[in-house]
């Protein structure tokens, strides 16, 4: 690898010039700064999607009840205090998307991405700093015309955050379907261009940016997990570009992709005959699957790191890990089929979707079952991150069990579309994966902006959370399994579903006191970034190499020569140290210097169990296999 | 607007021009401008919008009419939380002065666990109590539910132990393990006993869940019935009506083509499809006939516009000048002509593929006639039936929650669901001990504004003897031949199906 020459490279021309307003804060090609501006449009993005949220919630809680406030912030859609029907729909649908794509695809990966691939491998930025830049402002261009798009007179686009046609085809059948669909469109479009340049930039950056003696099997967890999902991102992406297009099409020029055999109310017969509206959800599902866990992995990612750290404790089987993410990256691309058993697919491709469905779920138990592992007879800092981790090793437990349910096809004859999965994805992919976010951002605040945050306005921010969050969703899932639907606009009309208005109301008041909660994290995050404490160098006591930067941040990241790494990320509480850590880049005094080995022991040979010679083998044949080292 | 928002952008490129815009170069003198050109480009879309009068106009400024309550207790609730916030600021303080710890975060931390972990299983066995006698486990109304809910026990029990013992253990090493700086934590990377028996076991547990699942599955969606009878159910914005065969016991062939105000199902009856066809040929007329005169019909608009805002009354009947001045808009700049021309084109399409059809005897077979178009579903204890879907115009599902039934419904692919129920709407009402319960079929697929109010009735009757006396009641679709029949009379219940009616049943 020729990354001296690379790096040396770049010193000279970094040094020189003197940057100005723009070129610092605006259109920044420091990866720090980028990360910044990520993270800070997903917040923002993130406080409008729960604001969202707690607006359909209250029409859930208090269908007959009249909120003056509601008129005055919606306007006509908010007519006599109550939310229009159809601008429920709105709010559902934005809702989903900027949850999914703008919060925890863009606000997580590209915050964590850009910060740590540089700053873990000993990179001084990214591999094309500039297409980094275009990364952050296509999201940011994408992200005004998905907020444009709620003002739009006919409405927002409202046929849910999946926009399956016919419904997201014809501005006849749904408002929303008019230009407000045009603008959602056009927002993802600018998006997964966002997308496919920072993912391209994070795998090339790790393919070929790594320090001296970084190699593959030396890199920290959160790397591998920002590897594997950039990956994954490069590839479905493009699938739903693909989808999109045919769906413009089929909007404005009259094509038939997905649309047959349609009678519209006071239209009449379309002429549109010969596509399926199937065909779309197998296109939007091929990313859609892999896109849960574009949206997991790196939040998975950030704890091990996390709990790693905070344990004082290697991480339990880290090629274990690392062949999960890989097993779950590669399976996650033929699963797709599960979000479709009943729309009529063959019987035997549901049964086929169904086994490599109940498949990944190994991967994904063996996670789970290492980070319990990696807390077990550790000696746990309850930092904020801390806990944020341990929260989402909870969340990933208790919404993972759920997914054996929905992904076994006769069960999902009941629960698709049912609250239970409303339940199911909300713990396992959004609270497991805003919970990895704020980990790493109470983590890796002292890197981002020098301060320290306050622990203990953490402490209460987690707690509030935690509660309010198995409040919110716990219940859920008793709703799904009775059967109750979900996207409804209102439950009172039917006698079966009325029975659960004092859930909805816990579940609304919940909710509220989460957002509620958001204020102490608010108030930590921006109050520390001006007035914060300053950080030290190393706060946590981690081993990673980006506690070696300066804690003000220079561009290009490291003043002199960049540290050269000896061994693996882990090496906490080593028997023959005196302290509990061993940073990376300190030489070994004691042991003699050996070939890279699994999780990069170079601890005393009692300690290091005979086993991990066999698999570090495997690792190394894996990586052959992929051309990796 | 419009005019502001134009203004705002020439504006904008205006600037551009003057200042040799250099947006990556590094060097700027004119920065303040720049980051204002910048944001300009950035509001684009919104001014370009605007200027089409798309984006609503904020809503009227007055806050008398505002929730101040509301607001009130919102913005008290922050400030009590930002109190708190800045008290434990303080305790940290003084913390730090007097070096005595106040609060020890991580006991309170390691008890927080634990306790939130034996409240919450608490308050799961609690909801369970209150609510669990209206989870659909158990007393399934269909035979293919009661495999369905067995299955349902068995994962239940795995994954339940499983989340049981694997929080516990969470919360319990969260709080056994708590920093002590007197305790090194144990220094190992892995075990590969422990790692092969945990992946090993739940691959056994799933695969014998899989295999369950399989069959099930399997035979739910292939095992049916030959003997089942076939009812249509089809989906509208926003309704259900379901088709039952008559006495030849065969459903017509139906088409979308065929749907008209008199056959909302469009099944193929050479009358109905015939007056449909008269139907669009007099739509055409007529589109023609506004076409030809579509100049004269433009200069009268402009007049009108231009007494609209000559008289000022576009001020004082702004919506009224909206809607007209938007009409005025289309036939000025075409869009109406082309939007005729289409509406044109489509109904000759349509009739063209009407004619192509009518040749088909396979299709005009005449076993349509007798078929009757219901608008709720009565179904005899015991008796096996296939639901054959179909969608008018886009995807809706079926789902009857208490059959264990759930089948989308797609706009051009026809659907089916197999399954026989097992219980009478009368055995269902004295085993949940409500004498108003009704079994629903409910729309669960999201598909508009009503969609939350979407579902027909299902009665299901313990005798077929029952279900022939409701039949009987309900009307062909043409009426049999010893009554007069006239072309368009004998209809099953076609103004239900109105444009944006919400189907209350
Ligand atoms: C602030 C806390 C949140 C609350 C109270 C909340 C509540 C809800 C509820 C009740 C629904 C279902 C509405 C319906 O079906 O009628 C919903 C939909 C959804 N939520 Fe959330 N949610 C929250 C956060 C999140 C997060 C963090 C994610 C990230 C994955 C997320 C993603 C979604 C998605 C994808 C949908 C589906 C939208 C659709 O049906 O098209 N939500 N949310
Ligand atoms: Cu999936
Ligand atoms: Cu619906």
């Amino acid at each position: 690898m020729s990354t001296a020459a690379l790096h040396a490279e770049h010193d000279s021309h970094h040094h020189d010039h003197k940057e100005s307003f723009i070129s610092k804060y605006v259109f920044s090609m420091d990866h720090k700064m980028i990360s910044r501006q990520f993270l800070i449009t997903g917040i923002i993005m993130g406080l409008v999607g729960m604001g969202m949220s707690l607006l359909f919630r209250l029409q859930l809680a208090w269908p007959d009840e009249q909120f003056g406030i509601l008129e005055t912030l919606l306007g006509k859609w908010g007519k006599d205090g109550k939310i229009d029907p159809n601008f429920y729909m709105g709010l559902v649908t934005i809702h989903g998307t900027i949850m999914v794509f703008y919060v925890l695809t863009a606000g997580l990966s590209g915050t964590f991405s850009n910060l740590l691939i540089p700053l873990q491998l000993g990179a001084r930025d990214m591999a094309s700093p500039f297409m980094n830049m275009l990364s952050y402002w296509f999201f940011f261009l994408s992200s005004a015309v998905l907020l444009t798009s709620i003002f739009v007179e006919t409405g927002p686009a409202s046929a849910g955050w999946t926009v399956y046609p016919p419904l997201s085809a014809l501005e006849k059948a749904v408002p929303g379907s008019g230009l407000g669909m045009t603008l959602w469109l056009v927002a993802i479009a600018l998006f997964i261009v966002s997308s496919l340049l920072g993912g391209i930039n994070y795998i090339s950056t790790v393919l070929n940016m790594r320090t001296k003696g970084m190699s593959m099997n030396r890199m920290p967890l959160t790397i591998w997990a920002f590897f594997f999902t950039a990956i994954l991102g490069v590839l479905s992406f493009p699938v739903l570009l693909g989808a999109a297009l045919f769906l413009i099409f089929d909007r404005s020029f009259g094509t038939s992709f997905y649309l047959s055999d349609i009678y519209l109310e006071g239209v009449g017969a379309l002429e549109n005959i010969g596509g399926s509206p199937v065909l779309y959800q197998h296109l939007f599902w091929f990313l859609g699957h892999p896109e849960v866990y574009i949206i997991l992995m790196p939040a998975l990612g950030i704890t091990s790191e996390v709990i790693s750290t905070n344990a004082r404790k290697p991480i339990f089987g880290y090629t274990a890990m690392i062949i999960s993410l890989m097993g779950i990256s590669i399976l996650s691309f033929i699963v797709w089929g599960h979000h479709m058993f009943i729309t009529g697919m063959n019987p035997f491709l549901g049964s086929v979707f169904m086994i490599l469905t109940l498949i990944i779920a190994v991967p994904s138990a063996v996670k789970a079952f290492n980070y319990l592992a990696t807390l077990w007879r550790g000696n746990l800092r309850f930092t904020p991150a801390m806990l944020f981790s341990i929260g989402l090793v909870s969340f990933f437990i208790s919404g993972g069990l759920t997914g054996i349910y929905l992904g076994n096809a006769a069960m999902d004859i009941q629960l698709h579309d049912s609250y239970f999965v409303v339940a199911h994805f909300h713990l396992v992919m959004g609270s497991a994966a805003i919970f990895g976010m704020f980990a790493g951002i109470y983590h890796w605040f002292p890197k981002m902006f020098g301060k320290m945050m306050n622990n203990t306005l953490g402490y209460f921010h987690f707690w509030f959370t935690f509660i309010s969050a198995y409040l919110v969703f716990f219940p859920m899932h008793f709703m799904g399994l009775a059967g109750v639907p979900r996207r409804y606009y209102q439950f009172t009309l039917v006698k079966e579903f009325d029975v659960w208005m004092d859930v909805n109301k816990l579940i609304t008041i919940a909710a509220i006191m989460g957002g509620m909660a958001q204020v102490f994290f608010l108030w930590n995050f921006f109050y520390s970034i001006f007035k914060g404490k300053k950080a030290t160098q190393n706060p946590w006591e981690s081993n990673t190499l980006e506690w070696t930067t300066p804690v003000e941040g220079i561009h290009g990241n490291w003043p002199g020569e960049i540290p050269t790494v000896y061994r693996g990320p882990h090496e906490y509480s080593r028997p023959d140290r005196e302290s509990d850590f061993f940073p990376q880049h300190l030489p070994d005094e004691t042991a003699p210097v050996t070939a890279p080995q699994e999780g990069e022991q170079t601890a005393p040979t009692e300690v290091v169990p005979q086993e991990t010679v066999e698999s570090s083998v495997f690792f190394a044949a894996i990586k052959r296999v992929l051309g990796l080292s | 607007m419009a005019d502001i928002s134009k203004f705002a952008l020439l504006k904008t490129l205006f600037w551009f021009r003057k200042m040799k815009l250099n947006l990556f170069g590094v060097k700027s003198n004119s920065l303040f401008k720049k980051t204002l050109a910048i944001f300009g480009l950035m509001l684009t879309p919104i001014f370009l919008l605007a200027a089409d009068d798309v984006v609503a106009p904020p809503t009227e400024f007055n806050p008398m009419a505002w929730d101040w309550s509301s607001i009130l207790i919102l913005v008290l609730a922050i400030l009590i939380i930002l109190v708190i916030a800045r008290s434990f600021d303080i305790g940290s303080l003084t913390e730090k002065i007097t070096g005595k710890t106040i609060v020890s975060w991580n006991n309170v931390n390691a008890w927080a666990g634990i306790i939130f972990l034996v409240v919450g299983l608490i308050g799961v066995w609690y909801e369970m109590k209150i609510h669990g006698k209206y989870l659909k486990l158990g007393d399934s109304a269909s035979a293919h539910g009661e495999t369905l809910d067995s299955m349902f026990y068995w994962t239940f029990g795995f994954t339940f132990f499983v989340f049981v013992v694997t929080e516990i253990l969470l919360f319990y090493f969260m709080f056994k393990y708590k920093y002590d700086k007197n305790r090194k934590a144990a220094y190992f990377f892995h075990n590969n006993k422990l790692e092969i028996i945990w992946t090993i076991v739940p691959a056994i547990v799933l695969t014998f869940l899989v295999l369950r699942g399989f069959s099930t599955w399997t035979k739910i969606t292939t095992d049916i019935d030959k003997n089942s009878e076939e009812i249509e159910v089809f989906a509208y914005q926003f309704g259900w009506k379901a088709r039952y065969s008559g006495d030849d016991k065969q459903l017509g062939t139906a088409n979308f083509n065929f749907i008209s105000g008199t056959n909302p199902l469009g099944v193929a009856e050479d009358s109905a499809v015939s007056s449909l066809v008269n139907e669009l040929n007099g739509e055409i007329k007529k589109l023609e006939i506004i076409k030809a005169s579509i100049e004269d019909s433009s200069k009268l608009w402009k007049a009108q516009y231009d007494r609209y805002v000559s008289t000022g009354m576009s001020n004082s009947y702004p919506e009224e000048f909206k809607q007209m001045k938007s009409k005025y808009n289309d036939l000025i700049s075409g869009a109406y002509e082309r939007q005729l021309e289409k509406d044109i084109k489509r109904k000759n399409t349509a009739i063209k593929r009407i004619a192509a059809y009518q040749k088909d005897h396979e299709t005009f077979n005449g076993t349509a006639k007798d078929d009757k178009i219901t608008t709720e579903i009565v179904l005899v204890k015991n008796k096996p039936y296939i639901f054959k879907y179909r969608a008018r115009d886009v995807i809706h599902s079926a789902y009857m929650p208490e059959f264990r039934a759930q089948m989308n419904c797609v706009p051009g692919m026809p659907t089916s669901f197999a399954f026989t129920p097992i219980k009478t709407t009368e055995e269902a009402r004295a085993s949940k001990n409500d004498p108003e319960f009704d079994f629903y079929l409910y729309c669960n697929k999201i598909c508009g504004a009503a969609h939350y109010n979407m579902k027909i009735k299902i009665t299901v009757v313990g005798s077929e003897a029952e279900y022939k006396t409701w039949l009987a009641t309900q009307t062909p679709f043409v009426a049999p031949p010893a009554a007069p029949a006239a072309p368009t009379s004998p209809k099953a219940d076609s103004t239900a199906v109105k444009q944006g009616t919400v189907v209350k049943n």
